[in-house]
C-alpha cells in the first residue's frame, strides 16, 4: 500500500454514529393534533444507522455503497451537516463542499451568470472567490453563448451543465458527492469524470455515495459497504465489490424465487451485452500470452448483445499479480464519445507496448453504460506475462537518456 | 455562539445574494417592475389621507403624515412576522440538501424586507419635505440608529418564529391574527398620550412602541427621540436578538428531519 498516504492526517473521523428516524403512521402537525393525539399517535422508531465508525485521511477517496435504505446517504448527509447524529461524533477538518444538490437556489428569470453567483454563494464562496472562478465555471459549462440569457430559456441539459460546472469548481478540502456523475451527455460526463480525477490528484479528500461501482473503482482508494445501518465490509474497491455483487445477485435471486447460482465473484453485470471470448494476439495475429516489454499486442473481445446498445463504454484495467493497479482506461475517457455495440461484434484494443517489470499481469474488461451500470464486468479475464532481457526495478520501464558533461 | 456568528459572516455573500434574488425576483415579471416598491406606499398614503382627512376627520394635525411615518416601519415589522415566520419552510429545498449556517435564511429575509423599507423611506422623506417638516439635524443623525434597533428587534423575533414554525405550522396562522392585534396595541393610528395611564407600562413593554415613537419624534415632529425611548428600544432589541440566536441555534439541528 501507499505508505505516504497512510501517514496523512485524519480529516474525517466518524465515531460510532447512530441515527434514528421516528416514523409516524399519521403525522399531524397542527396544534389540535399535537394536543389531542400526542399519546395516541402510533409511531415506530427506525434506526437508520446503528453505529458506524470510519476514518478518512487527507487525499483519500472513499466510496460508500449499499442497497437503497442502507444508510449510506444518511451518513453522507451527516458528514454534510444537514442531519446530526443521535449518538456518536463526527469530526471534520477543512472546508467541506457537498455535491448533493445541483443548481441550488437557481432563479429561472435570472441569467446564467447571475445564477452562478447565487449558487456559488450558497456553497459558501465569497464574491471575490466567485469572481476568480467565474471564467472557469463558464468555460466548463460550455455555455459561453447563452450565459447572459435567463436560465428558464435553457434546456434541462444546459441547466445541469451549468449547475455541475459551479459545483465542481468549488475548491474544497473535503468533497462529498451523491450520485451526480450522470449529468449531461456522454462527452460532458467524461469531462466531469476527468475533472473529478484532477480534483483527486490535487489532494482533495473525497467521499462518494454511488451505485456505479466501476466509477468508485476508478476514483476511490477504499470502499465501505453499509448494510442495515452497519459497516458490512471495508477495503480496496476491487476486494469489496465482488462480494457486494455476489450478495446482491443472491438476494435478487432469492426475491425472484428462482434458484440462480451465486454469481461469480469475478464477473457480474446485467448481461444485456456479454463478452463471449477474449484473446490476446501478437503482431502476426497469433494467439500468445508472453511478450517482451517492447512488443505490441492486441486484446480481442468477441461480444454479443441482446439488442443494439448505442450508449456503451468499453473499459480496461491492467493489474500486476500482487494487485497493483498498473493502468486503466475506457473509450469514454479516450474519445468522449459513446460506443455502439452491435448484436454481434468484435472489439480490438491495440497496445503498442507494456513497458513494465517482468511478471504476470491480469486484465479486467468491462462493457458498461456511461453512468457506470455494468452490462458485463469481467475481472481477470485475460492475462499476459512480460519477460524482458533485463529485469526492470520498480513498476514501469521509463524511456530515458543520460547526458553527462 | 461566537463561532456561529463568525461563520454567518463568512456566508455574507450568500446573504446578499438571497436578498438580491428576493428583491429582483419580486417584481421581475411585472410591467412596472421596481416602481411597485414606491407605488404601494404611495397608494396607502392616498387612501389614509382620503379616509382620515375627509371622512373620519382626525384632531391630529397632518394626520396622514403622522400615520405614514409610523406605518412604513410597522409594515416592515409586520412583514417579518407574517412572512418571515415561514422563511425556513419556504427555503426547505436548500435546507434539506445543502449545508450553510441556517441563520442565513432569516437574516436574508429580514434584510430584504429592511431594504424594501429603506426604499419606502425615500417616499416618506419626500412627503415630509412636501408637508413642510423642519428636521432637526441631531434627530436625523439618530434615524439610522432607530432603524438599526428595529432591524435587530425584527431579526430576533424572526429567528424565533421561523425556527418554531418548522415544528409547529399553526404559528403562521396565529401570527396573522397576532400581527393585527399587535398593530392596534402599538400607537400607530393613535397617540401614545391617549393611552390610559394604568396601561402605559404594558405599552412600554411592547418593543415596537418605543420604535414607533422614536420614528415619529424624528420624522413627524422634527425633533430628537428621548434618550429613555431609545435606550429602552435598544435594550429590548438586543435581548430579542440574543434570545433569537439561542433558540434558533437549539432548534436548527433538526430542521432537515422535520420538513
Amino acid at each position: 500500500m501507499d505508505s505516504q498516504k497512510n501517514e496523512a492526517p485524519v480529516v474525517i473521523d466518524v465515531r460510532d454514529i447512530k441515527k434514528k428516524f421516528i416514523v409516524y403512521y399519521d403525522k399531524g402537525n397542527t396544534l389540535k393534533e399535537k394536543a389531542i393525539f400526542s399519546k395516541r399517535r402510533r409511531h415506530e422508531v427506525h434506526w437508520v444507522l446503528e453505529g458506524i465508525s470510519f476514518q478518512v485521511r487527507r487525499g483519500e477517496a472513499v466510496g460508500l455503497i449499499g442497497q437503497n435504505g442502507c444508510g449510506k446517504s444518511t451518513t453522507l448527509k451527516m458528514l454534510t451537516r444537514i442531519l446530526y447524529p443521535d449518538a456518536g461524533s463526527i469530526k471534520m477538518q477543512g472546508r467541506v463542499s457537498s455535491l448533493i444538490e445541483l443548481g441550488a437556489g437557481f432563479h429561472p428569470d435570472m441569467s446564467g451568470r447571475e445564477n452562478i453567483y447565487t449558487n456559488a454563494a450558497i456553497f459558501g464562496l465569497t464574491k471575490k472567490e466567485i469572481d476568480a472562478r467565474i471564467d472557469d465555471i463558464i468555460a466548463f459549462s460550455e455555455l459561453e453563448a447563452f450565459i447572459d440569457n435567463p436560465v428558464r430559456t435553457y434546456s434541462s441539459g444546459m441547466y445541469m451543465r451549468l449547475a455541475f460546472a459551479v459545483a465542481i469548481n468549488v475548491d474544497a478540502d473535503i468533497l462529498l458527492i451523491d450520485e451526480i456523475l450522470a449529468v449531461g451527455d456522454a462527452a460532458f460526463q467524461a469531462k466531469c469524470f476527468n475533472r473529478m480525477m484532477e480534483i483527486k490528484a490535487k489532494g482533495t479528500t473525497i467521499v462518494i455515495v454511488s451505485h456505479a461501482l466501476s466509477q468508485i473503482e476508478q476514483i476511490c482508494d477504499r470502499t465501505i459497504w453499509i448494510q442495515n445501518g452497519r459497516i458490512r465490509m471495508e477495503g480496496a474497491p476491487r476486494d469489496v465489490h465482488p462480494h457486494y455483487m455476489a450478495w446482491m445477485a443472491q438476494k435478487n435471486a432469492g426475491q425472484q424465487g428462482t434458484q440462480k447460482p451465486a454469481e461469480d465473484t469475478k464477473r457480474w453485470g446485467s448481461g444485456e451485452a456479454r463478452m463471449e471470448k477474449i484473446t490476446v494476439l501478437d503482431g502476426q495475429g497469433r494467439e500468445r500470452n508472453s511478450f517482451s516489454p517492447e512488443e505490441a499486442f492486441t486484446v480481442r473481445v468477441d461480444y454479443a448483445a441482446n439488442s443494439l446498445l448505442p450508449n456503451a463504454v468499453v473499459g480496461l484495467a491492467i493489474y500486476r499479480s500482487d494487485q497493483t493497479y498498473i493502468y486503466g482506461t475506457n473509450t469514454l475517457i479516450d474519445t468522449s464519445e459513446p460506443v455502439k455495440l452491435q448484436k454481434q461484434g468484435t472489439i480490438l484494443l491495440h497496445i503498442d507496448r507494456l513497458p513494465v517489470a517482468n511478471g504476470h499481469y491480469t486484465i479486467d474488461l468491462a462493457l458498461h453504460r456511461p453512468d457506470g451500470f455494468d452490462y458485463d464486468f469481467w475481472r481477470e479475464c485475460a492475462s499476459v506475462s512480460i519477460a524482458g532481457a533485463v529485469q526492470t526495478p520498480g513498476v514501469i520501464h521509463l524511456e530515458h537518456h543520460w547526458k553527462i558533461d | 455562539m461566537i463561532a456561529t456568528l463568525k461563520e454567518i459572516f463568512e456566508y455574507k455573500t450568500m446573504i446578499w445574494s438571497l436578498v438580491h434574488r428576493d428583491l429582483r425576483g419580486r417584481y421581475k415579471a411585472s410591467v412596472l417592475g421596481f416602481l411597485w416598491t414606491f407605488i404601494v406606499p404611495l397608494a396607502q398614503l392616498l387612501v389614509y389621507t382620503l379616509v382620515f382627512s375627509v371622512i373620519l376627520r382626525s384632531q391630529i394635525e397632518k394626520y396622514y403624515l403622522y400615520l405614514f411615518v409610523a406605518l412604513i416601519p410597522w409594515n416592515f415589522f409586520s412583514n417579518c412576522l407574517t412572512g418571515g415566520v415561514s422563511c425556513i419552510i419556504q427555503q426547505q429545498s436548500l435546507v434539506k440538501k445543502i449545508y450553510f449556517p441556517r441563520e442565513v435564511v432569516p437574516i436574508a429575509y429580514v434584510t430584504g424586507a429592511f431594504v424594501n423599507m429603506l426604499y419606502c423611506e425615500i417616499v416618506v422623506f419626500a412627503v415630509c419635505i412636501f408637508s413642510g417638516v423642519h428636521f432637526s439635524v441631531l434627530g436625523l443623525l439618530c434615524l439610522p440608529l432607530v432603524m438599526a434597533i428595529e432591524y435587530i428587534l425584527a431579526l430576533g423575533i424572526t429567528l424565533i418564529i421561523s425556527a418554531v414554525d418548522v415544528y409547529f405550522r399553526d404559528l403562521e396562522h396565529i401570527l396573522g391574527i397576532l400581527s393585527m392585534v399587535w398593530m392596534f396595541m402599538t400607537p400607530i393610528m393613535y397617540d401614545i398620550n391617549i393611552v390610559p395611564q394604568r396601561l402605559l407600562p404594558i405599552f412600554r413593554l411592547n418593543p415596537m412602541t418605543n420604535v414607533v415613537v422614536a420614528y415619529r419624534d424624528i420624522l413627524y415632529s422634527g425633533g430628537v427621540p428621548a434618550l429613555g425611548t431609545l435606550s429602552l428600544a435598544a435594550a429590548m432589541g438586543v435581548v430579542f436578538l440574543l434570545v433569537g440566536l439561542v433558540v434558533f441555534g437549539k432548534l436548527k439541528r433538526r430542521f432537515a428531519e422535520e420538513m
